[in-house]
């Protein structure tokens, strides 16, 4: 049972704001995901749930304890770090072991404990190196491990897969989520990478410049995107943000018209994912321009059209081949999602 | 062409500034193994002996107690000093207290106060309490000029070894002072290593103290060099024995740290 | 609760040291200076006399001179040393056998100690079997029979070279230190663009070791300041007093003629001057550091 609460806290860096007022919870057993951009406070946010950093105003709660004067060693929490955080002094096996030392287990069964998280990350041929003689991924690896060899009440990930080759961290992001399925502990995740927020967590906080901007599901946030923001900042390719306006339900910009839900208003940006669109051969279709760029991503293309100012993108059959700059139309595939957006203040209309 | 003088007149640079560094050195060094009446010619041909040494730890100069002196002095200040002033260094690296920046410089600023100033009260006090010409003295006085260099050298070092390990091991569950243990100073050994060198060559070259505050019993290796001054002139050979007795230590050491000397010099110095 | 004090429980060994070996003293030669007290006729001291003392040495010529002859070390010690320090820095960063030979024998002068570097000059200077006063009348016919220490000018400019000698390898150190901070890409930079050496170093170089210098130039004069011990075992402050330092006065004062009172306020004047400095350079470091991150 660990539930935490941050209730209206707020963090100053003397005069910079970095987490501006606001509340959270992380609910018991919950795998939360704080996406951002980078500077946007999620390690601010992390380090204050871990006490490493005094909070400005405001409360942590902890199990329904509030704990802000608690001292980070009392809050039974692991944490992997940015930047690994390892002691460079110690060989990998004593990285490891030192929680459980420091919580009086026995010999013998730390060693086993050791071993056994060792295998799971791989490190087990490791173990007797420094800090120093390992790669990145290899140290983040020995964060991870220190980390998980205990089973604390709660877990704080601080982008623990970031410097891992692209298979490990396929695999490590499985482990991760059996782990997770495993023990039910409550996690804190701090991801730049939304492949990883997508598939691990329960929820996804999306921050920016300190503030969580939309919490949700991992599903919702992708079909419904609060404002232009996380509209574009989740999805890869990100959504296509089309700026026009609409005139008795039709929405136009250049080389686009498409009709849409919404009466009639200036200032509109409209946003359609590139999954959801169609390459056609119909001069008729809703958007048409030059084919800009071809990009093949293996499983398909990425097509990307212009037309005045905008660009658009749609992902198209992998085997879609045609000359650049020539004349290329696209349109929304059946029951298409198409978000409309205030462009003055990013709120979403529709 | 003007390559090769180049190179030439760089090596050429580089071997007078050798010469220039360890001529008194080595001067110094063969002087103290001439016999007196080879001392005063220039020769370096010479018969060497070891006659100054067994002068100079015999009677009437006893150089021995000056350098059980002079051990005692400088090992008991470090011994005291740097522990102290480690705490500090932490203290002052690490926490954002109030008051800090003010405390941090008055200490600072003790470095620029003049030895004298600091030597006359304490002889008018060990006068009264019967201190003086004790080894105790001559520790008290060199923890004032030692101790705020070390604090300042070390907060050095601790500087600049990141945060994150500190902060992992509180999150594994360690208390400060656990990680004070644990982890800073592991990391900062170095760094202390050489701080604590460089206070023991501070102390063990301390002239102004000792010359003040001893006169028999507890006088230290420079100052026993000022004996070698007598009636019938400087005794030069058995000066240069007693130097050799007092550089070669310090040479030692010298050269131990001086690897790290450089990056701690710098990194307390530019912050 | 207990954390929130431990930044201080960590501060108070090395404060109570601070504060009983130097404020202490501090303050008590600060109101001794405001009394009379000659240690030879009274154990205790005599009645206060306002600031007698800091007007009597205000008078006194050879307070005077002490202070002229310390201004004069001072200026040559702290220029000669700076300079030099940079020039050898300079030479010593390229690597190679010879270059690391040099910088570990550097050392050595600054490990070993100012009253025995005195004592080996005197030696060496000596005119009948020194070692330098020979070598250079060998050389050089006009110099033979040069009383060195016995020549004003001569005695002061050993006493400085004996400084020199045992600073510069320590302000090299600074030097190196700093010159590896400055990113090698500016300095490449401007070699592509065909910037000779010595453009290099006055024009890239040397601006951006404007702190480091400015660190070296006041550390090495406020030592400079408090020169004592090769004042004692290389000229005594002689001949005459023509190399009496300041601090070698003071200690004259206070412990051949034991006037307790006067030796405190010179002691006074002397922390005066450092702080002066010391001021001046926190405030000059200040400004540095805020150029420096505009
Ligand atoms: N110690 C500090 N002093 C002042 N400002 C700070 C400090 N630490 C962080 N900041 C500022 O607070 C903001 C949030 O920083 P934070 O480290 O939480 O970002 P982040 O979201 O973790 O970014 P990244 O993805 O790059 O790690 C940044 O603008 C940063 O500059
Ligand atoms: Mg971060």
């Amino acid at each position: 049972m660990a539930e935490v609460r941050l209730v209206d806290i707020e963090k100053k860096y003397g005069n910079f704001l970095a987490v501006p007022k606001q509340s959270l919870t992380i609910h018991d057993g919950e795998f939360l995901v704080l996406l951002g951009p980078s500077g946007c406070g999620k390690t601010t946010t992390m380090r204050m749930i871990a006490g490493l950093e005094d909070i400005t105003s405001g409360d942590i709660m902890i199990k329904g304890e509030r704990v802000n004067d608690k001292p980070p060693k009392d809050r039974d929490i692991a944490m992997v770090f940015q930047n690994y955080g390892l002691y460079p002094h110690m060989t990998v096996r004593q990285n490891i072991e030192y929680p459980l030392k420091l919580r009086g287990m026995s010999k013998v069964d730390r060693k086993a404990r050791v071993q056994e998280t060792a295998e799971k990350v791989e490190l087990d041929a490791l173990l007797e190196r420094r800090p120093s003689e390992l790669s990145g991924g290899q140290r983040q690896r020995v964060a991870l491990a220190r980390a998980i060899v205990r089973t604390p009440s709660i877990f704080l990930m601080d982008e623990p897969l970031s410097n891992l080759d692209a298979k490990l961290r396929v695999t490590m992001r499985a482990e991760l989520k059996h782990l997770h399925h495993e023990l039910g502990v409550t996690t804190v995740y701090v991801t730049h990478d939304q492949m990883e927020a997508m598939t691990l967590a329960t929820r996804v906080a999306v921050m920016r410049d300190g503030k969580i901007v939309q919490l949700d599901t991992p599903k919702k946030i992708y079909a419904e995107p609060a404002d232009l923001f996380v509209a574009g900042f989740i999805g890869s390719p990100s959504m296509n943000l089309i700026d026009g306006a609409v005139q008795s339900g039709v929405f136009r910009a250049d080389g686009v018209e498409l009709p849409v839900d919404l009466a009639g208003c200036k200032g509109v940006v409209l946003g359609i994912r590139p999954e959801e669109l169609d390459i056609t051969e119909d001069a008729g279709a809703a958007i048409s321009g030059k084919l800009y760029a071809l990009e093949l991503t293996g499983e398909s293309t990425l097509v990307t059209l212009r037309n005045g100012p905008s660009s658009v993108c749609a992902r198209g059959h992998a085997d879609f081949e045609a000359e650049i700059n020539s004349p290329c139309h696209l349109a929304p595939k059946d029951g298409a999602r198409i978000h409309l957006f205030d462009r003055a203040t990013g709120e979403r209309l529709r | 062409m003007r390559k090769t003088l180049a190179y030439l007149g760089e090596r050429a640079l580089l071997a007078l500034i050798s010469f220039v560094v360890l001529f008194p050195i080595a001067w110094m060094f063969l002087t103290a193994f001439k016999q007196p009446r080879d001392a005063y010619s220039l020769s370096l041909i010479f018969e060497p002996t070891v006659q100054n040494f067994v002068t100079v730890f015999s009677e009437p100069w006893n150089l021995g107690s000056m350098v059980l002196n002079s051990v005692i002095v400088a090992t008991v200040t470090v011994a005291i000093a740097v522990p102290c002033a480690a705490l500090a260094a932490y203290s002052f690296s690490r926490f954002r207290v109030k008051g800090r920046k003010f405390l941090f410089f008055l200490i600072l600023s003790t470095q620029f106060i003049p030895a004298v100033v600091i030597v006359l009260p304490f002889f008018l006090m060990f006068r009264q309490l019967d201190l003086l010409d004790t080894r105790i003295a001559l520790i008290i006085v060199n923890l004032a000029i030692v101790t705020p260099f070390v604090i300042w050298m070390i907060k050095g070092f601790i500087d600049a070894i990141p945060t994150d390990s500190e902060e992992a091991a509180m999150i594994d569950g360690a208390s400060r002072l656990r990680v004070i243990k644990d982890i800073v100073m592991p990391m900062a050994a170095p760094g202390i290593m050489t701080s604590s060198i460089f206070c023991f060559i501070l102390t063990w070259n301390e002239f102004l103290f000792a010359l003040i505050l001893s006169r028999r019993d507890a006088v230290t290796l420079p100052v026993g060099l000022v004996s070698f001054r007598t009636e019938r002139g400087d005794l030069w050979e058995l000066m240069s024995a007693a130097g050799v007795m007092i550089t070669v230590p310090i040479f030692i050491m010298a050269l131990f740290i001086q690897k790290h000397f450089t990056r701690g010099m710098t990194a307390g110095a530019v912050k | 609760m207990k954390d929130r004090l431990l930044p201080y429980w960590l501060l108070i060994p090395a404060f109570i040291i601070v504060l009983a070996t130097t404020i202490y003293p501090l303050a008590y030669s600060f109101i001794t200076s405001f009394r009379a007290w000659d240690l030879t006729k009274s154990r205790r001291p005599e009645g206060f006399v306002g600031l007698d003392n800091y007007l009597y040495a205000a008078g006194e010529s050879q307070f005077l001179n002490s202070l002229w002859v310390t201004f004069v070390f001072v200026i040559t010690s702290v220029i000669l040393t700076v300079v030099l320090a940079m020039a050898l820095a300079l030479l010593l960063r390229r690597k190679g056998p010879m270059h690391t030979f040099t910088r570990i024998i550097l050392i050595l002068p600054f490990a070993m100690s100012p009253a025995l570097i005195g004592v080996s000059y005197r030696f060496m200077f000596n005119p009948e079997f020194g070692v330098i006063a020979n070598g250079l009348g060998a050389v050089f016919p006009a110099l033979q029979g040069v009383p060195w220490l016995a020549d004003p000018q001569l005695a002061m400019g050993i006493l400085v070279l004996t400084d020199v000698w045992h600073w510069t390898p320590y302000m090299t150190f600074m030097c190196l230190g700093g010159l590896a901070s400055i990113p090698r890409e500016t300095e490449e930079a401007a070699r592509i663009d065909g910037a000779s050496n010595l453009r290099i170093v006055f024009g890239i170089i040397l601006p951006q070791m404007r702190g480091v210098i400015l660190v070296m130039a006041v550390l090495k004069t406020i030592f400079a300041l408090k020169m004592f011990d090769q004042v004692v075992t290389l000229t005594g402050g002689g001949p005459g007093t023509s190399t009496e330092t300041l601090a070698y006065f003071i200690f004259n004062v206070g412990f051949r003629w034991f006037d307790m009172g006067y030796a405190s306020a010179l002691a006074w004047i002397l922390t005066a001057i450092m702080m002066f400095i010391s001021i001046w350079y926190v405030r000059m470091l200040l400004s540095e550091r805020k150029m420096a991150t505009a």
